[in-house]
This record gives structure tokens, C-alpha cells and sequence, in this order.
């Protein structure tokens, strides 16, 4: 029993990390209808920015979050200008294969930068746990998974209750319509880009205390986000964290009965099946798989 | 030149292009005394085979795949298992990977043919992450990440060869098979079908294409085509494993060649196989792995994102501008 509490809280944790990242891939996905393959790489430059102020500086991951996060931002602002934007209504060769290679790139140029070498960030708490009953819980982890929900609901709200937000929507809606309504369809992606590229910049310094960085850590998780995201159906946010939460749990649940690779296989099949009998996702709108 | 028309002309100058090219291919391995180009050369062709094949899925049928790892590592394994195990020859061992991965592809296509756009792409991204990590953990059949190596023994019935220009010329004969099939769907019924599919799927079925039987077929040659490209791999280079033969990676640059080179036409991708892995295997030497990958990345970007036709299509604009200028195009 305890056991069993033991591996849920887990994998709810796992699942609140996995909804940082996923919810700004839908969001991506929802209104510039681009699939991000370079999102983890902003992560991967979140963590390596939070070890070298803290490697260099001995700044703390708390407090080098408000120095990483902008930066990131920064970088996604130039992304979107420099490649996003050009690739919009470009064929669809480019909108896929422009972010892969983007995704190349920063991978490559941290590896130039910074050498294959596995680093991380010790911290006093970087091992906290505290004692929930009978279940032990990683005082990062619940701090990441705090900061993950908090955006995930900040986000909702932006986009439900601004007019900012709603302008997002009516993009994500129909990027023509909107613009004849006076909506600045630039700003729009310009925004939504960098804000959610920022989120897994922050997911990155938040981790940093817990994982080890190298150049390639992307990898292992941007998978692991798109199966999420379909799964939760590309666009929803709401979706989006749902299947986040229910993919950390099943990764733990099964990761303990059968072992790491057998789970990925498991969930690999499953996004698979998903695509095939369901592909608006599982919470998704029907006809958000319907492209362009 | 006012005797001759410019067709007659024009075709005049291609077969003396043809014929010198075939030439100049012939005597590559005269040309590059040192083992380093060659092995290189031999490489570039590989790619070629693989870029090409892809094209025909991709370029073709407009299902852009990043999946097609995959069916290179089941060439490459069945030919290895098919000897290692029960002695049977490499050769005999390419035509079951290569049976084996049609039809491997043509369940992929039929599972995937309604999905459009990102959620194809995804598909066989995860496609081939369950055949990558069958290769890693499999490793009763597989052996896992310490790969399987292919015992030098046998000779050519076995399609081992003791210098590497045997090596170069059935590597032309794989490339011409590519070719081949290539061309013959771009001039067949079969290649128009799914050009006008892959420009307006619901008009084409609207005129009576059958999409999803034209879609399958296309998958399977083209998974078929990767395996046979994978066998001939694992007898150059006699050693396999997942990193090398099934990770995503692998699939990544299988599209990149095809798409720097231009897709959705024949030589595309071979010229792209020219360009893109000489480039990489200079820079990997003066520069590192590290940069090398990193212009691979800042390539792919700025070539979809300026020439998404690729730079076959810029080559053809020179070569006609100079056909212009000396009077042998009007």
C-alpha cells in the first residue's frame, strides 16, 4: 500500500516536470500550427544557463531562474523572428523540417560550446525530502511540480480572461479571420512562441538540481512530450497536463514492474494506437487534427 | 550550330554528359588512390541509395518520414542474423530484410494513410522509436547495444569483398536500382497518382485514385529500397548496432540529404548525398563532430527556409541559363 501511494506520488511529480514542457508545445502547435522540434533544447539551454551561474557564480537555481528564464525568452523572441515567422504558410517540408533544424543546431552548438561532459548543480536541498505520511516526497521535485501547475492554471487564465489571450485563441481559431478582425497575427506568434519556449527554459533551471545536464538531455524527454501532447490532443492546455500527470504516473507504474525501456515501449504503442483510432487526442477538439 | 535544331542539340550534349559521367564514375576508384576517400566515397553512395528511397515515400506521396531508420536496421539486421545464425548468404538475406521491411512499410501506411501533416511525421517518428528500442533491449536476438559483427568469411557469394572498389561498384549497382525504380514511377501511372495526391489529396480521390492502395505501394518500395541500402551497409562495414543502424538520428539525416538535395525529383537526392556527406566528413575532420552536426542543422534550416525545392532546383536554373548562353537551349 505504501509502496503502491509511494510509486502515484512519484509519477505524479514526473508528470508535473512533463507538463511544463507540454504545455507550451501545444500551445505551439495549437495556434502556429508548427511543431516545435527544438522545444527541449530550451529546456537543455535552461539547465545548462542555471549550472554556469551557478558553477561561475555560485548563484542559486532559485534565484538564477529570474536571469535564465529572460534569456531564454530572448532567444525564443529571435527564434520566432529569424526562422518561425519565415516558415509560416512556407510547405510543409519547411514547417517541419525548419525547427528540426533549429533542434540540431542548438544541440550541437552547446556540445561545441561546452563538450559532451554529463554536469550537475549541488544543492543543500538538492536530496530534501519531505514526509507526507508514509510517502517520502523530493522537495524540488514538489517545487517544480508547484511552479508547473501554477503556469499551467496562469496560462488558462491569460488565455480565458485577457484580450491578449482571446486574441490567441481567435489565431488558433483561424489565423485569417483573426487578422481581418485587427489582430496583430505577428505579435500573436511572437508571443505564444517565446512565452512557451520561456516555460521550458524554467523547466530546465528547475531541474537542474535534480538531473544531470549535457547537450543531448533533450532527447530523452521531447518524446516523452509529444506522446503527451497527442495524447492529450495537440492544442489543449488542459489536455495537455492531463496527459502529462497520466503519462509520469504510467511511466512510474510500469517503470517499476517491468523496467525503463519496456515502459517507453509501452507508451510508444500506445501514442501510436492514439494517432490511429484518435488523433484529435484523447481531450482534444475534434478536428484540431485536421491540418491547415 | 544552325544545321542542328536544339533539341537535337540539346539531347546530343546530354548523351555526351551521360556518357562521360558513367565514366568518370567507373573510374572512381582509379581516381581516389587513398582507402580514406574511397571508404568515404562507398559512404556517399550509401546515402544516396537512402535519400533516394526516402524520396520515393516523401517526396513522391508527400508522407515526410522520420522513421526510415527503422527499415535500414531491418535490412541490416535480418541479412546479419539470416548469416550469422544459419550461414545464409548476404545476398539472399537482402531480398528477405527487404521483403520483410515492405512489409513493414506497407502496415505503417496502412495504419498512418489517413494521418496528414505533423501527425504523419509523429507517427513514424514513433514508429521508429519502437523498432530503435526492440534493437536495444531485444537482446536475445540483437545483442543489444554491443551490436552484431559480421565475421569476414566467404567472399563474394557472400557479398564480402577484399578491396574496397568491388565495394564501390555494387554500391553503384544499389544507386542504379534507386534510380531505377525512381524513374520508372515517375513515368509510370503509379507516380502521377501520387504527385496529385500529394498535391491535392481529396481532388485526386474525387477523380478516382485509389489514395490509400497508391500510398501503401509507395511506402513499401520505399521501406524495401532503405533495407536493401541497409544490407549492403552491414557488409561494408561488417559491424552493426542500434546507434549506428536504428536511432533517430539516422532518420534525420536520411530526409535532411533527400531535402538539401531537392525532393520530389530523381536526382535530387543523389546530388544531395554529394553535397551534404563529403561536407560533413570535412568538417567532422577539421572542426569535430560537434560543429560538423551543428551546420548540418544551420544547412537544414536555411535551405527550407529559402530553397524548399532543394539545390537541384537551383542548379537547373544555372544550367539553363548557361544552355541559354550558349545557344544549345533557346
Amino acid at each position: 500500500m505504501d509502496l503502491t501511494l509511494q510509486i502515484l506520488t512519484s509519477g505524479l511529480l514526473l508528470g508535473g516536470l512533463y507538463a511544463l514542457l507540454a504545455v507550451g508545445l501545444t500551445l505551439i502547435f495549437g495556434v502556429l500550427r508548427v511543431v516545435n522540434f527544438a522545444h527541449a533544447e530550451f529546456m537543455m539551454l535552461g539547465m545548462f544557463g542555471a549550472y554556469w551561474l551557478w558553477a561561475l557564480w555560485g548563484i542559486d537555481p532559485y534565484l538564477s531562474i529570474f536571469i535564465v528564464v529572460p534569456g531564454v525568452f530572448l532567444l525564443g523572441v529571435l527564434t520566432d523572428r529569424l526562422v518561425i515567422q519565415r516558415s509560416i504558410g512556407a510547405p510543409e517540408v519547411t514547417v517541419v523540417f525548419a525547427t528540426l533544424g533549429v533542434s540540431i543546431f542548438l544541440q550541437n552548438a552547446a556540445l561545441t560550446a561546452w563538450s559532451a561532459d554529463i554536469r550537475s548543480v549541488t544543492t543543500p536541498y538538492g536530496s530534501a525530502v519531505v514526509e507526507l505520511g508514509s510517502v517520502r516526497i523530493s522537495v524540488p521535485m514538489l517545487v517544480s511540480f508547484v511552479v508547473a501547475l501554477a503556469f499551467a492554471t496562469g496560462l488558462w487564465l491569460f488565455l480565458n480572461r485577457t484580450m491578449f489571450g482571446k486574441a490567441i485563441q481567435a489565431v488558433a481559431q483561424n489565423r485569417d479571420a483573426a487578422a481581418l478582425m485587427g489582430i496583430d497575427v505577428g505579435r500573436v506568434y511572437l508571443v505564444t512562441y517565446s512565452v512557451a519556449v520561456a516555460a521550458a527554459g524554467a523547466m530546465g533551471v528547475l531541474i537542474a538540481p535534480l538531473f544531470s545536464v549535457y547537450p543531448r538531455v533533450g532527447l530523452s524527454y521531447i518524446v516523452t512530450v509529444f506522446v503527451i501532447v497527442v495524447l492529450g490532443g495537440l492544442g489543449s492546455v488542459v489536455g495537455a497536463v492531463i496527459a502529462a500527470l497520466l503519462v509520469g504516473v504510467i511511466e512510474s507504474v510500469v517503470g517499476f514492474l517491468l523496467g525503463t525501456a519496456w515502459a517507453e515501449l509501452a507508451y510508444f504503442l500506445v501514442f501510436l494506437a492514439v494517432l490511429v483510432v484518435r488523433p484529435q487526442g484523447l481531450l482534444g477538439r475534434r478536428g484540431a487534427e485536421v491540418y491547415q | 550550330m544552325s544545321g542542328a535544331t536544339p533539341s537535337t542539340a540539346r539531347r546530343a550534349v546530354r548523351a555526351v554528359g551521360l556518357v562521360l559521367l558513367l565514366a568518370l564514375l567507373l573510374a572512381v576508384p582509379a581516381l581516389l588512390d587513398s582507402a580514406y576517400w574511397l571508404d568515404l566515397a562507398v559512404m556517399v553512395l550509401v546515402w544516396a541509395a537512402l535519400a533516394s528511397a526516402w524520396n520515393i515515400s516523401a517526396g513522391y506521396a508527400g508522407g515526410l518520414s522520420l522513421g526510415h531508420a527503422a527499415f535500414f536496421g531491418v535490412g541490416a539486421y535480418t541479412a546479419v542474423l539470416l548469416f550469422n545464425e544459419l550461414g545464409v548468404s548476404p545476398w539472399l538475406g537482402m531480398l528477405v530484410g527487404a521483403v520483410l521491411a515492405g512489409l513493414l512499410g506497407a502496415l505503417l501506411g496502412v495504419i498512418t494513410f489517413r494521418l496528414k501533416g505533423p501527425f504523419f511525421v509523429l507517427a513514424t517518428l514513433a514508429f521508429g522509436f519502437v523498432v530503435h528500442i526492440l534493437a536495444v533491449n531485444w537482446r536475445g536476438l540483437t545483442r543489444g547495444a554491443a551490436g552484431l559483427t559480421l565475421p569476414f568469411d566467404g567472399g563474394p557469394q557472400n557479398m564480402l569483398f577484399a578491396d574496397l572498389s568491388t565495394y564501390w561498384y555494387v554500391g553503384l549497382g544499389l544507386v542504379a536500382l534507386v534510380l531505377g525504380v525512381s524513374l520508372w514511377i515517375e513515368r509510370s501511372r503509379l507516380g502521377y497518382y501520387l504527385v496529385a495526391l500529394r498535391e491535392d489529396e481529396d481532388a485526386a480521390r474525387s477523380l478516382g485514385v485509389r489514395v490509400v492502395g497508391c500510398k501503401v505501394i509507395a511506402a513499401a518500395i520505399s521501406a524495401a529500397l532503405t533495407a536493401v541500402a541497409g544490407t549492403f551497409y552491414a557488409t561494408f562495414i561488417q559491424y552493426i548496432d542500434p546507434a549506428s543502424t536504428t536511432q533517430f538520428e539516422l532518420s534525420v539525416q536520411i530526409a535532411l540529404v533527400a531535402i538539401v538535395g531537392g525532393m520530389g525529383t530523381a536526382l535530387g537526392p543523389l546530388l544531395g548525398a554529394v553535397i551534404v556527406i563529403p561536407l560533413g566528413e570535412v568538417l567532422r575532420a577539421s572542426l569535430g563532430g560537434g560543429p560538423a552536426l551543428a551546420v548540418y542543422g544551420l544547412l537544414l534550416v536555411v535551405i527550407v527556409l529559402t530553397a524548399p525545392n532543394g539545390l537541384i532546383a537551383g542548379l537547373r536554373r544555372v544550367g539553363r541559363r548557361v544552355g541559354v548562353a550558349t545557344g544549345v537551349v533557346r
